[in-house]
């Protein structure tokens, strides 16, 4: 009976890993999708037209701060995204919360 | 080994071409004007996923062939390239699907008020949340262009406030020149783009120099007027889902509020430049003929 209890238990922490880090794989597969779509244009592309070239973001969570100077949180990322900064543009009511979400989880990933 | 390296190579390959993100997309409408010189065509389409929602726009064509084939009128389908997160964008593999408005069609844009016509005098909202009109300008010659401060495409509304940019610096090394121009950035989007908004814009693209707005104002209208703005200078625009396509216009006026010169897709910020500096000049060469 023990038995039978271990390997169900076994059996639930695999699903839910397994799930869980499915789920995961899906969020910062949409993070990377919005970031192709919203984000690389201007981050990833060397533009001589713009005023001042957006900085590259691999790596953006290893710093304490990001390329303005505030703190290399969440939250602030999320503040940047919504309300702009610079000559960033503001991306307030073109993405959802799971989009930004989804977003910063793929941000956390460029190394 | 070798086996390995190829692995290696296809991969690489592949990884080379998605880096390169060119993108294809698939455009269908009717071609309203045919400019042979300058290899393009001005589209009037159906809405274009991903790419720009439905609107007549000009597109460089690379086919010879189908440059001398299209004619105005005709209806088409056809791949738009776009290279360097829009930098660059052109038709590809155009083909003719109807030929029977060949007859019918129209130019494609028509600015109400021609070269010479004096620019309406619609209320506007500063930065400051000062109401302006294009006539508080007379007595310098004056650059407009149209963007909305949320415009993700750097090749549209950043480029365009780039360019500004650059103009106003260089303005600026001539104090006389200076004094006898001025720079107006006017918003599409009148809800989101209030007076704090286009300040916070306006300072960005001023490195923080509050005074330049002495030089350049960025402005708003109610929606209606900012329709009769579009209007009057031929601006094409949709609101779409947070997202507003439209057309890249600059106008330039003379001191004394008249239309001297419009610009769509082929302009340098330097000709730009070069043309606002003339018609200050030769405004003011007028006066001392008249003085």
């Amino acid at each position: 009976m023990s038995n039978r209890l271990l390997l169900a238990g076994l059996a639930w922490i695999v699903a839910v890993a397994t799930f869980g880090l499915a789920g995961c794989g899906s969020q910062q597969e949409h993070g990377s999708e919005l970031f192709d779509l919203h984000c690389a244009d201007c981050h990833e592309m060397p533009n001589p037209d713009l005023k001042k070239q957006p900085p590259k973001l691999e790596g953006l969570f290893r710093s304490k701060t990001l390329p303005s100077g505030a703190p290399a949180t969440d939250d602030q990322v999320r503040k940047t995204i919504l309300e702009g900064v610079g000559t960033m543009p503001a991306f307030d009511g073109r993405l959802s919360e799971a989009d930004v979400h989804n977003l910063i989880s793929y941000l956390h990933t460029l190394k | 080994m070798r086996w390995w390296k190829t692995i290696g190579l296809v991969l690489a390959a592949f990884f080379a071409g998605c880096q390169s993100q060119t993108k294809q997309y698939s455009l269908r409408g009717q071609v309203m004007a045919k400019d042979e010189a300058a290899s393009e065509f001005t589209v009037k389409h159906d809405d274009i996923p991903g790419f720009m929602a439905a609107m007549t726009m000009p597109y460089k064509v690379k086919d010879p062939q189908a440059i001398k084939d299209v004619q105005p009128g005709d209806k088409i389908t056809a791949d738009v390239i776009s290279v360097r997160g829009g930098q660059e964008y052109w038709l590809q593999s155009v083909r003719i699907t109807d030929q029977s408005g060949r007859q019918t069609a129209k130019p494609a844009v028509k600015h109400a008020l021609n070269v010479g016509d004096v620019a309406p005098d619609i209320p506007m909202v500063n930065q400051d949340g000062k109401q302006i009109h294009f006539s508080d300008f007379r007595g310098k010659s004056v650059l407009i262009t149209f963007v909305y401060t949320r415009c993700p495409v750097p090749a549209f509304c950043p480029r365009l406030s780039s360019q500004f940019a650059r103009i106003h610096e260089d303005l600026a090394k001539t104090p006389a020149d200076y004094e006898k121009t001025h720079l107006l950035t006017i918003s599409f989007d009148p809800k989101y783009d209030t007076a704090p908004i286009l300040r916070k814009y306006g300072l960005a693209y001023l490195d923080n120099h509050a005074e330049g707005f002495g030089h350049w104002d960025f402005a708003s209208s109610d929606p209606g007027d900012m329709r009769r703005i579009a209007d009057a200078f031929g601006l094409e625009y949709f609101e779409g889902d947070n997202q507003i396509s439209h057309s890249m216009d600059i106008v330039l006026l003379t001191p004394e509020g008249k239309i001297a010169k419009y610009w769509s897709t082929e302009w340098t910020a330097a000709e730009l430049e070069t043309a606002l500096r003339q018609q200050a000049q030769s405004s003011n060469q007028h006066q001392g003929t008249r003085g």
